[in-house]
């Protein structure tokens, strides 16, 4: 790869590839002849009828344009809280939640362990007050809330929290829009956090199905996470097909043991990832559409064509964002982002160019606005549906990933399903493989990255700027801010009304019950998420602290 | 480079409750395949326990990874550990998403590599190789 400037050789910077990002083989040229046994209206459909492989709205983006999204959360309640109507006046249009990574493993700022990564990717959303200075002067209903809060606590906790406080505002639940991720499987493959075992993961992601269901009918309670399983490095017939077979898991057992109907719910939201191969990534959209147009009918007994259609909300690659040269990533996020928008999104949320650095600034966040805005208003991509529908390649290759993932569901279906695959190994060996297959090509170059093992060269001066205006973690003054703030509230709350409600909790877990009603009243007290976490373990038969470094608080030794 | 490595013994681990644990996994096992020792500590781990297992272990280095910008709070924890239980003899490296302007208090404690994503693992090998080298002289 090295190469002297003075020299003149024409095959400089040539192909090193002939596969696809998922190594799969493309010829030189495609034709009629590779669409052999294509049928337009089995196999395509018009947009917006099955099984929506061009789009799910037959206006598609002359309709509605995707929505703008992405996560903004910094580092307190009150900077979040600044950023959501900064972003809200520039035209974002949905408010995704994440909380710091403490929170998000189920434990309170003051637990050992939250030391180092309290306000790390989030705020620390420890209790009802964060959520109430979070959301000050903001909207509820009516307004689209993302969750990106993955782990299975995680995804408990920001539903529990948003309807509490809307609740406490006396707003109407049943306006709550929006997304929840709950997707205990892909969880303990990506992030492993402990808080939940997995028999106790699997009834809370029911319990949230079953009572959005009936009390959030706006909300989808639970959208499974392709796009965290692909960060970690599988290929996209394994994101498509672990995505699709999580629904098919979740989504079967609410329909078999919670006396719900399929058609019920809202149309199935997917997370998924936008890939720097950009052909791929357009076909995998519409593969899974079709797909799972497929097997909600065949397997979940979906009637109505509404509810074989799934939207699908992308974040372009985290991992294919490098900080060697980061300029270069504007070029990455924009082909991910338009291949996105070509494959009929409903969602989109880019990388920042600076996020290999720290947290977005907000310049590089009102890039990614600005980048949407482009697309939109000066490309003229989104005029019309689909437009490379009918693409030999595109069309063939659409084929090709629907086959590869139809048959990788097939397999799951032979070892019993995601929560047998997770139990047995056999998903965390599929992780492996892939990772493993794709470093070694990153090692041989035989993948090249663009600055890091390809074509370096020094940063000037715009990429050192990028380097410089990313977001930084706080001062440990301000961090160590947030175990002050738990511990002052754990003074001045309603001691007693928070036994109590504990309390109750603690017996719908034993009781067999839904538990998100009596979550949703612990929070109202201010209840804490390391004190609901341990409860809900301690009524399950579990020790208080998951991570097996603290006790439980005095007053939940006694009586539960 | 091949005898050097042989003899390497690297603990790999993280501290705190970032998740991201990719770079773990890859790294474990290019170290394998260029020949050393690994020992696989995982996540969710106190600076604590990485010194402790260490010295269990009997390893040439430490390689920590984080991807929440706060390997400076790991480091010091790490290597004051180690200060205490009499093991700075081990190096530490470190990888993952490290603030630039962190990285000279990293280097000041004996915290080095630093390297980010993409980083070539034969780079990384080789500076492990180096660092234990360069302490079996000294």
């Amino acid at each position: 790869m090295t190469h002297d400037a003075t020299s003149y050789d024409r095959s400089f910077g040539g192909l090193v590839r002939d596969k696809t990002q998922s190594n799969i083989p493309v010829k030189s040229a495609y034709g009629p002849a590779d669409l052999e046994g294509f049928d337009y209206e089995r196999d395509a459909g018009n947009p917006g009828t099955p099984p929506f492989t061009r789009g799910i709205y037959p206006e598609m983006y002359r309709g509605s344009l995707w929505l703008k999204s992405f996560i903004v959360c910094y580092a307190t309640p009150e900077e979040t809280n600044r950023a959501f109507k900064k972003y809200i006046a520039a035209g974002q249009t949905g408010l995704r939640v994440l909380t710091d990574t403490s929170t998000l493993s189920g434990v309170d700022p003051d637990h050992p362990l939250a030391l180092y990564d309290i306000m790390c990717n989030g705020n620390p959303t420890f209790a009802l007050t964060e959520y109430e200075t979070m959301l000050d002067g903001i909207a509820l209903e009516d307004i689209d809330f993302e969750s990106a809060n993955s782990t299975p606590s995680g995804s408990f906790f920001t539903y529990v929290f948003l309807v509490a406080l809307m609740e406490q505002r006396k707003a109407d639940i049943s306006r709550l829009r929006g997304t929840n991720i709950n997707d205990p499987v892909h969880a303990f493959i990506v992030y492993g956090t402990p808080e939940f075992s997995p028999d106790l993961a699997r009834r809370v992601n029911l319990d949230l199905i079953e009572f959005g269901i009936r009390h959030t009918p706006k909300w989808h309670p639970c959208t499974p996470c392709g796009y965290d399983m692909r960060d970690a490095g599988i290929t996209s017939p394994q994101e498509m097909a672990f995505v699709i077979a999580n629904a098919l898991q979740y989504y079967g057992d609410a329909v078999a043991e919670r006396g719900v109907r399929f058609d019920e719910f809202r149309p199935m939201v997917f997370s998924m990832s936008s890939e720097s191969d950009f052909f791929e990534t357009v076909a995998k959209f519409r593969a899974t559409r079709r797909l799972w147009a497929r097997m909600a009918r065949e397997r979940l007994g979906a009637t109505s064509p509404r509810s074989m259609a799934c939207r699908i909300g992308i974040r372009t690659a985290g991992n294919s964002i490098y900080p060697q040269k980061p300029l270069n990533n504007t070029a990455r996020i924009t082909l991910q982002v338009l291949a996105a928008v070509l494959g009929g999104v409903q969602s989109i949320d880019p990388s920042g160019i600076d996020e290999t650095f720290g947290l977005p600034s907000e310049e590089s966040r009102i890039f990614e606005l600005d980048l949407q805005h482009i697309i939109a208003h000066e490309s003229n991509v989104p005029l019309t549906a689909d437009p490379l529908g009918g693409s030999y390649y595109v069309e063939w290759l659409t084929t090709r990933l629907e086959t590869a993932a139809a048959a990788l569901l097939e397999e799951i279906d032979r070892l019993g399903g995601m929560w047998k695959c997770l139990e047995s190994g056999w998903l965390r060996q599929q992780f492996d493989r892939a990772t493993t297959e794709i470093q070694g090509e990153i090692n041989e170059r035989q993948r090249l990255i663009v600055g890091a093992n390809a074509f370096q060269g020094p940063d000037g001066a715009i990429s050192r700027a990028i380097v410089d205006g990313a977001y930084k973690v706080p001062s440990d003054e301000k961090r160590f801010g947030a175990i002050e703030r738990v511990r002052q509230l754990r003074q001045t709350r309603d001691g007693a009304a928070v036994r109590r409600r504990l309390g109750d909790l603690a017996a719908a877990v034993r009781e067999g019950r839904n538990t998100v009603r009596s979550t949703i009243e612990a929070a109202k007290v201010y209840a804490t998420v390391g004190e609901m976490v341990g409860t809900i373990r301690m009524a399950h038969g579990l020790p208080f602290d998951p991570y097996a470094r603290i006790s439980a608080p005095q007053f939940l030794q006694v009586g539960t | 480079m091949t005898e050097s490595v042989a003899k390497i013994r690297v603990l790999i681990g993280k501290v705190g409750f970032d998740p991201h644990d990719r770079g773990i996994l890859i790294l474990s096992r290019g170290f394998r395949n260029a020949g050393m020792e690994v020992i696989f500590l995982g996540k969710f781990r106190t600076a604590e326990e990485v010194v402790s297992a260490a010295i269990q272990e009997n390893v040439d280095v430490i390689a920590l990874s984080d991807h929440c910008g706060v390997m400076r709070l790991i480091a010091r924890d790490v290597t004051e550990q180690l200060e205490r239980q009499g093991a700075g003899d081990i190096c530490v490296v470190a990888g993952g998403i490290i603030p630039e302007e962190d990285k000279p208090a990293l280097e000041a404690m004996g915290v080095t590599g630093n390297y980010g994503m993409g980083t070539p693992i034969e780079e990384i090998v080789r500076h492990i190789v180096e660092r234990v080298n360069s302490r079996a002289k000294a």
